[in-house]
């Protein structure tokens, strides 16, 4: 939960994704507790009502759930449904912007591929 | 802490002939944070005052919940306006010493925490023995915050806060006021020329215009249905077809516009168009500059 917001998307949006990438990178662990609505709007200087709308929609995919009383906690199994989410989204996500990019320079799907094929592993810089 | 809502019913103020506010109407709720943003002269000092009754409307009226608010001494009890202070030499604030000053806040506010009071003197580092002529507008604005926080009132109108402060004392100020809310849940109004810092702490947004309200809800609503479209002329024009449109502005063969969607509307994705998300400050600027739309009145969702 360290990473900064931008003003190209909704904040609550932000919060979601913040939370699901620390899910990803094993920063919180599955059943640990997700930082509260107030631990949030105080790190982040935003509104409660925001933070908590960022979180319900976590609570909506089942990724976090609540424990009455005591907080909102990481579901079991949330690692990798957020994997199998975002795996699903990926092509809208990356691909679709990328070919559309492409294309208007003239780079060919066969130098693209080239491309990738070249890159090393760990998405250290295309060589060319 | 009062369970009731502040409400203004078709307020007016007029000073001789000229009329500053025209018939404003709205509802604060409890427990919420509000931002009022207006250009210099819109009206929003005067409304705080109104709504505090440190200032009588020509029309119209103030209730929190079932009873007025003028004259009130229960009501008031709930009411905090904490103004921005500006001293000259002639305003008769200005040999007061600070200490006075607060003894003075005590006494009008019926909740107030002295021990807050205290705690917040040492974290602004503010000397209680020197004269309020002697502080810089930083230390004023401190004082401003000072005298809101402490006043525990359910409806707290703190104006201008953040004027004379440094990025980052404002930055202090803006979690200072998030651990109040998220401690009392009391209602505050901020109005605010800074606006896409204090932009994500504003649940709801009123925007004033020339004395009209011209937008009362919620902030987050407001931003969803306000993009910036941008492109070649003929695909922006296409593009925007039959929407509400504010502040077209064209370079060359390019085009810009701002646009509100009304519910249901879409921009349409067909024109190649680049279609982006704004901030509140430029919504701002798109309804309020001079090139906006001057019959403007977006409805509040």
């Amino acid at each position: 939960m360290k990473e900064l917001l931008t003003q190209e998307k909704s904040i609550y949006l932000q919060i979601k994704e913040m939370i699901e990438n620390d899910i990803l990178r094993d920063i919180l662990l599955e059943e640990e507790r997700v930082p509260s609505t107030n631990e949030l709007a105080k790190l982040y200087a935003i509104n409660p009502a925001t933070a908590a709308k960022g979180i319900n929609l976590l609570v909506d995919e089942s990724i976090v759930y609540k424990k009455r009383g005591i907080g909102m906690f990481v579901a079991a199994g949330a690692k990798e449904h957020i994997r199998a989410k975002r795996r699903e989204s990926f092509y809208d996500t990356y691909i679709r912007g990328l070919l559309t990019e492409a294309e208007s320079l003239g780079i060919t799907r066969e130098e693209l591929i080239t491309m990738i094929q070249d890159t090393n592993h760990g998405g250290e810089t295309y060589d060319r | 802490m009062t369970d009731k809502q502040l409400r203004a019913d078709g307020i007016s103020r007029s000073y001789k002939s000229t009329e500053v506010l025209h018939s404003v109407s709205l509802t604060l709720e409890p427990g919420k944070i509000y931002g009022l943003i207006g250009r210099n002269g819109a009206g929003k000092t005067t409304l705080l005052s109104i709504l505090s009754a440190q200032n009588y409307a020509s029309a119209g009226a103030v209730t929190l919940g079932d009873a007025a608010v003028w004259e009130n001494r229960e009501s008031l009890s709930h009411i905090c306006f904490a103004r921005e202070l500006n001293i000259s030499a002639d305003s008769g604030l200005s040999s007061i010493k600070l200490k006075e000053y607060l003894r003075i806040a005590s006494c009008c506010y019926t909740h107030w925490d002295g021990s807050m009071a205290a705690r917040l003197l040492r974290d602004f580092d503010l000397n209680p023995k020197k004269q309020l002529s002697q502080l810089s507008k930083g230390m004023l604005s401190m004082v401003t915050i000072l005298v809101a926080l402490c006043s525990k009132a359910d409806y707290t109108f703190l104006d201008e806060p953040a004027a004379g402060l440094d990025s980052i004392a404002r930055e202090n100020f803006y979690r200072l006021l998030l651990d109040e809310y998220t401690e009392t849940g009391r209602t505050f109004v901020l109005s605010t020329h800074i606006i896409d810092e204090a932009a994500d702490l504003m649940e709801d947004v009123l925007i004033l215009k020339e004395g009209s309200l011209i937008y009362s809800g919620s902030t987050q609503s407001l931003m969803d249905r306000c993009f910036h479209v941008s492109g070649r002329i003929e695909d922006v024009d296409a593009a925007v077809n039959g929407l509400h449109i504010l502040h077209p502005e064209t370079f060359g063969r390019s085009k810009s516009v701002s646009v509100l969607l009304e519910p249901g509307e879409e921009i349409s994705d067909e024109y190649g168009v680049s279609v982006q998300p704004m901030s509140l400050q430029k919504i701002f600027s798109s309804l309020c500059g001079k090139d906006g739309d001057s019959h403007e009145k977006p409805k509040a969702s």
